[in-house]
Order: C-alpha cells, then structure tokens, then sequence
C-alpha cells in the first residue's frame, strides 16, 4: 500500500498481541480516519499502551497488521508521519533540552529548535531550562521535555500514552490547548487516558477490555467512567 | 561534511556533539593513569602465571594425541561460540542501544542500516579485541606443554580467538538481523555443538569447528583447512553488518533497558544483579509448571524450606539445566586435562563449578533478593539460609556425578574412577560454598570505611581479592586432582594425599556453611566493636585538648610540690605529647601567660 488521500490515518487489521501465553490484544480491526481525534480508554492491562506500541512500530505484532497512512508500520514514511509520545519520557543523559529538540526534529526532518519549539517551551514553563540536562530535571518537567520533543517535530498521526500523568495543573491545561490545535492543524490524534476532561473533547473514544475493544463511539463522561471502572 | 540526506546529517553532528561532550568529561590523566596500571598489571599477571602454571612438556605419544584429539575438543570453544551467538541474536543481541536511541533515532526517517552499522563495528571490535587477547594468552600457556615457540602459540591462539569470535558475533548479528526465530537458531546452533561433540567420541565425520581446531596446534602441524571456518566467521560478521537494519524494535528495546541496569550493576560489583538482568535478557524465565510434580502441595512438607528449594530447582527452565550439563562436561574435561599433566586446566574447572554453583544456588540467593520477607520469617535468618543450602548441594552433586563420569569416560581406569570418587563431594560442596559466598555477600558498600580509608591502588586491590576469593574456593574443591598429579610427578602414592586433600576441601566447605549461619552475628559483632574502638578514640581525642587546656589555665600559687603524685605522672606524659605537637605547630608564645577562656570554661564544668 502507499499513501494517498484516501488512507486512512491508522488502520488495524487482526491486530493481536501474545505474551507467552497471555493475550494482551486479541484480534482488532479499527480505523481510524485523518484528523479525527480519540480517546483510548479502558482500565489497567486492558490493552491500550500494547495498541500504541504496536502502531508505533516499537512492539512487533503476534497477528494482523498496522497500517499508518496507507504504509505499513516501521517503514520510513509510516515513521516520519507518526509520532508516539510514551509514558515514560526517554532522554539522553548527555544533551540539553534544546538540543534534543534540534537534533529529534531534525532526524525528522524537521527544522530543528525553530520558534514553534520556543513557543512550546515557553508554553510549558521550560523555556528557562532549555540549556538544562533533562537527566537532572524532575518527572514533570521530563515529561514536558518529552512532549515538546514529539510536537515540535512534523508528524501527522500523534499517539500519546497517559500524557496527562506527572503533570502539574498548568502543564495539564497547557497540552490539553496544544493537542486541540494539533488536532484542528489536520493530524490525527489518539490519546489512551482516563481523564474525562481530554474525553469530552474528542470526536471518539475507544474503550478496550481485557484485550477486546468494547465500546467505539462518542462517550459522555459518565460512560467513560463507567467503562473504566468496570 | 553533509550528505544528501538531511537526516543522516542530522544523525551525524548529534554522534559528533555527543562524543565531544564525552571527551571533554574525561579525565585524562586519570584515565591514562588506569590504563596504565591496568596494562601493566594484567602483563605481569598473565606472564607469572604462565610461567608458574607450567606442566611437563608433552611426550612424543601425547603430541601425536593432541594433534588426533585437540582439534576436536577445541573445536568445541567455536562450536558453542556460534550457537551462543545465533541465540543472542535471535532474542535482538549482541547489539546493546541506548533508549533513546531507539526511541528517537531508530524511530526517525533515519536509514536504520546506517544508524546501526557503527555501533554494531563497535560491538565487533570489543569482542575482537577480547578473543584475541584470550586466545593469545591461552597459547602463552601452552607454551610449557607443547615446547614451540611461544609466539607462534600466542598468534595462532589469537587467530583462534578472533575467529572465534567471529563465527559468534558474526552469527548473532545475522539473526538479528534476518530475525531468526530463536527456536531455528538454537536447532542450528545445537545441531553445530551436537556435531562437535560426536566428532570428538569419535562418532561423527569431522565437525566443521574441528577444523578451526586445528588453528591453535599450527605451530605443530600447519593445516590450511583450518581457515574455511575462519572465512565463514568473517563472511557472517560481513553479512550481518550489511542485514543488521532488520533488527527488532521491540527486542532492541528490551535490551536497551536491560543492558544499561546490567552495566550499572557491573560498575557496582553487583554479581547478583548481573546474573538476574542476564537471565532477564536471555528471557530465562523459570518454568510456569515444575518438571515433576503439579507446582502444588498435597500435604504440609516436612522440611519446608529444602521443598521450597526443591520446587525452585524444579523449575529451572530447560536452558539452565543444559548449561549446568555443559558446565559439568566442563569441569570433566578440564579436571581430566589437570590429571593429564596440564595443572592450569585446575582453574577452569573450579571457575565452571563456582558458574554452575551461582545456578544452583537460586533458592537461596531468592531469599538474599527479598531481605525484608526473609527478616519476617520468625526464624533466625543464619539458620533459614543454611537449610536454603540443601537443595542446591544436591544439584551441586548431580553435577559432579556428571563430571566425574566425563572424568572416567575419557580415560577409563580403575585409577580414574578412584580420582572421581575421591573429589566428588569436595567439587560439590566446594562449588556451593565459593557461589554461597558471592551471593550473600552483596556488591561492595559505598559507605565502606576501610576502602574509603585506602589509596586508590590498594581500595583496587581490596575490590579484586573481594571479587576473587568465592572462585577461589571453588577452585579448592578440584585440589585432590592436582594433588594427584602432583604426587604422580613425584613418583609418591596419590591417594592418601588426595583423601587429605578432598576431607579438607570438604572441612573448607562446612567452615563457609558456619559462616553463612553465624555471617549476621560476625557482622553484628565487627560492627559494635568497630563503634567501641571509634568512641574510644573520639574520648581520647577529646581528652587531648583538654589536657593542653589544663596547662594554659594552671591553678593560681600551686606549686609542683603540692599536686598529688598522679598529676606528676599527668603532666610528664602531657610534655611528651608537647614535643610531639612542637614538630607540627609553633608554639603560642602568649599560651602560658593568657588563660583561654573556653579552657576556663572546660576547668568550671570540670
């Protein structure tokens, strides 16, 4: 498959994910189209992070197939297009915000720390520690880092996984305006969260369990919870 | 330099401005400094060693033999270097990335090839470096027992060894590249060793890794065939460079994380933690059900802790148990060589039990893992450590009933299956008792006063002689067959001597089981006392300026004459510690004419 106008952002055919003998997904399909935003919802273990990973290309799947705008995953198109924000901010130890912006981007084939970069820092309150080795910096503000690093290079497909934990209340407002206007820039935007307040924004939520998905719809709050409390 | 493509640029200055930071942390003189010492102590090391390891030289009929059967058996070193390397690299290895390298590089536009190349050239280089170094200093000490000359043996042991690192690093690298599915590589790697042993029984036509066996006996016999293999290991390190873009993410991932805590934990000395991480990257789990029995009791054991041993063993997944046969064959061989006339061969031996006492030791070291449910156990944790030691000797034993018989089956005589006898409940316990040791005695402390105390070469010392001595009993354990050898050069009955030997290996082996039963009271006992000495000397040292005090505020009208006797004594002893102090301090000259006021003070509350 290649790209064109018609593929969709991410395609899951038969996607599944075995540990040993643990099912972590069972067989999904699931589309999901440019531009759209979704929550991915569901409880501990349910199998959110797996699909994330595996529509990063960072977990090789036990069946079925991902699809990131028409390419299949892993291929240079289908990572430059892609961008996955992890849970746990992964740095190097040896370079300071600012260059890890100038150089991620760039092997992006971004522009490197241009002012869209600043602008973020800024947003996020780090623009005072960008010369800073992240290594010393506190969870939060490596997970500000972290997110910085995956907006400010160009992407199309944003994954991001439980971004709202370790941050403060600012921080938590601050992604919640960046991830709207990513979203309303055209990319396609998946979030696993709990959060209601990121749920009632979206155009979609996807509620797994134990592996199956479960609920594919608009969700008000309360379902969430319900969804995820069960 | 830039290149057409913006990533690749990218990629560049990152590795250029990343290794100048690097460099700009390092501390040459201090690095140079290591080296230094490190280069100077390993040559003089390796070159007394060679020289006291000695052994006869070979007779006529022993070289013919060698040049018959050392082919074979060494082609068992390349043979196991491959399926070890075919296995690695079917789990993701050789290749240890750093996280974010993964994250951000692999998972860029950047060509996965060109990412991975140089470290992968790196990685090659290490291990050659270390396959050289090994082979050579193996043909240094064979030097003695073949009689040629010592630099063709040291060249052609490092051709060896750089081959054989080859055919394993080389072999890794393709699978991981090619994404060998890792029950493929252990059957080819298996079927290669399978080989190699059967050629070696004599039961199979010549291996294709007996043929790079003959590299290191090229002083005594050149055979060219011995490069084919040579050739094939420089064609697969070759060919997995070229392939290595194939490389899992996701097992690049996992030993990413895995191999950054097993580095710290070397740094650390952490022997435990290394022999777990490592478990942890071979995915050496144990196994969900045990080899016998349902994993469920059907009544109250009777000894709980030798069945929860027990239960622990029966659950070493099936890689572990081969490895302990491997390592028994091991000891077999090596012992045997001992016996032969190659003394040297003593210290693999007792090293590959002290390896396979770090396996069999697990239910033990599981409780040292988990110190705060052990100390919850309303039972002294001396006493619940000892009965962790039962069933881990009995795996110890199966061992050595293994090497022995590999013993008796390479030369069978009524002589050998004595020597077997003899040694093999030392091998067992002795091979215990040095891995009891390295388990409960943890990494190093940072808060080690002693070290802290010591310059920097002797605190080294510390830490190598620390990291030394549990092989070193394990090496005990293997005493009786150089005892024998020995005796037999000397032309003296052997087995009285070895009998002595083997009861006091095994008195070695009861001395370590004392001390792991009384180890917390000795530390206890060498702590208190260690505080008791330290308090003494804070009293004294508070003592001393006191006294000096004392003459700077002597008593108005008193006269020498009137002090009690016990002053007398007092004072000399304080003009004793004067003159000493006059060497480092001047004098104060207005000390005896203007009373301190602090000293006034001490004088009052006196």
């Amino acid at each position: 498959m290649t790209d064109d106008d018609n593929s969709p952002a991410i395609e899951a055919v038969g996607l599944t994910k075995v540990y040993a003998d643990l099912p972590a997904l069972h067989p999904l399909d699931l589309t999901i189209e440019a531009g759209q935003s979704v929550a991915l919802i569901g409880h501990n273990g349910s199998g959110k992070s797996t699909f994330l990973r595996m529509t990063a290309g960072l977990l090789e799947p036990t069946g079925g197939d991902v699809y990131i705008a028409g390419w299949p995953v892993g291929e240079i198109p289908a990572r430059a297009t892609t961008s996955f924000l992890p849970d746990d901010p992964v740095l190097y130890d040896d370079l300071s915000v600012r260059e890890h912006v100038e150089y991620v981007s760039r092997l992006h084939g971004g522009n490197g720390f241009d002012g869209y970069a600043q602008d973020l820092a800024e947003r996020f309150k780090i623009a005072d520690r960008l010369d800073d080795l992240p290594a010393r910096f506190s969870r939060g503000l490596r997970q500000k880092t972290s997110l910085i690093l995956g907006i400010a290079r160009p992407f199309s497909v944003l994954l991001v996984d439980e971004p709202f934990v370790g941050l403060d209340a600012p921080g938590k407002n601050t992604l919640l305006d960046v991830l709207a206007e990513v979203h309303a820039d055209g990319a396609a935007v998946v979030v696993a969260t709990h959060d209601p307040e990121f749920v009632e924004r979206v155009d979609r939520s996807v509620a797994l369990r134990d592996g199956e998905k479960v609920f594919d719809g608009k969700a008000s709050v309360s379902e969430v919870l319900a969804l995820v409390s069960t | 330099m830039s290149t057409a493509d913006p990533t690749i640029d990218a990629l560049i200055e990152m590795r250029r401005a990343r290794r100048r930071k690097r460099i700009a942390q390092i501390h040459w003189v201090d690095a140079m400094y290591q080296v230094y010492i490190t280069a100077i102590v390993g040559l003089v090391v390796l070159v007394l060693l060679s020289g006291a390891a000695g052994g006869s030289k070979l007779s006529p009929s022993g070289l013919a033999d060698l040049l018959r059967r050392g082919p074979a058996i060494l082609g068992l070193i390349p043979a196991f270097a491959f399926m070890a390397g075919l296995r690695s690299g079917s789990r993701g290895g050789p290749l240890a990335l750093e996280q974010p390298d993964v994250r951000h590089v692999l998972m860029s536009g950047a060509p996965r090839g060109y990412v991975l190349r140089g470290p992968a050239i790196r990685q090659l280089r290490s291990f050659a470096f270390i396959g050289i170094v090994v082979g050579g200093a193996a043909g240094l000490f064979a030097r003695h027992r073949l009689g040629s000359n010592p630099a063709e043996l040291v060249a052609c042991g490092a051709c060896f060894g750089l081959a054989s690192v080859l055919l394993g690093a080389g072999a890794a690298l393709v699978a991981a590249g090619r994404r060998i599915p890792r029950w493929v590589a252990t059957l080819v790697g298996g079927i290669v060793v399978v080989w190699s042993i059967a050629d070696i029984a004599k039961r199979a036509p010549t291996a294709p890794m007996s043929f790079l066996g003959r590299m290191p006996l090229w002083p005594l016999r050149l055979d060219l065939l011995a490069l084919a293999p040579a050739a094939v290991g420089v064609a697969l390190a070759a060919f997995g460079l070229v392939g290595i873009a194939g490389l899992s993410i996701e097992n690049a991932e996992r030993r990413t994380k895995l191999v950054g805590q097993l580095r710290f934990a070397v740094t650390l000395q952490d022997l435990r933690t290394v022999l777990v991480l490592r478990r942890q990257l071979a995915q050496e789990l144990p196994r969900e059900n045990p080899w016998l029995g349902s994993g469920h009791y059907r009544r109250p054991p009777k000894r709980l802790v030798f069945s929860r041993g027990l239960r622990s063993v029966l659950r070493f997944p099936a890689s572990r148990l081969v490895r302990l046969v491997v390592l028994a064959v091991i000891v077999g061989f090596s012992a045997r060589g001992a016996l032969d006339g190659a003394p040297p061969l003593a210290a693999l031996a007792g090293l590959a039990l002290w390896v396979a006492g770090l396996d069999a030791i697990e239910p033990l070291a599981q409780e040292t893992d988990h110190p705060t449910r052990s100390e919850s156990y309303p039972i002294e944790i001396g006493e619940l450590l000892v009965r962790h030691l039962a069933a881990p000797a009995l795996v110890m034993l199966i061992v050595s009933v293994v090497a022995a018989g590999v013993i008796v089956l390479a030369h069978p005589t009524v002589d050998s299956l004595r020597i077997a006898a003899i040694a093999l409940v030392p091998m067992a316990m002795l091979g215990l008792a040095g891995a009891a040791v390295s388990a409960l005695m943890g990494a190093p402390s940072v808060n080690d006063e002693i070290s802290a105390m010591l310059p920097p070469e002797f605190a080294g010392m510390k830490n190598v002689l620390r990291a030394g001595w549990p092989p070193l009993v394990s090496i005990l354990g293997v005493a009786p067959f150089l005892v024998v050898w020995a005796s037999h050069r000397s032309g003296r009955s052997p087995w009285s001597a070895a009998a002595t030997a083997a009861i006091a290996g095994v008195l070695v082996a009861l001395f370590v089981a004392v001390w792991v039963r009384y180890r917390d009271d000795i530390h206890d006992w060498w702590k208190q006392s260690m505080e008791e000495a330290k308090q003494q000397k804070s009293s004294k040292d508070a003592a001393r300026p006191q006294r000096a005090s004392t003459r700077a505020a002597p008593a108005p009208n008193e006269s020498d004459d009137d002090r009690p006797d016990d002053e007398w004594d007092e004072d000399d002893e304080r003009d004793e510690d004067d003159d000493w102090d006059e060497e480092d301090e001047e004098p104060d000259d207005d000390e005896d004419d203007e009373p301190d006021p602090e000293a006034e003070g001490d004088e009052e509350s006196k």
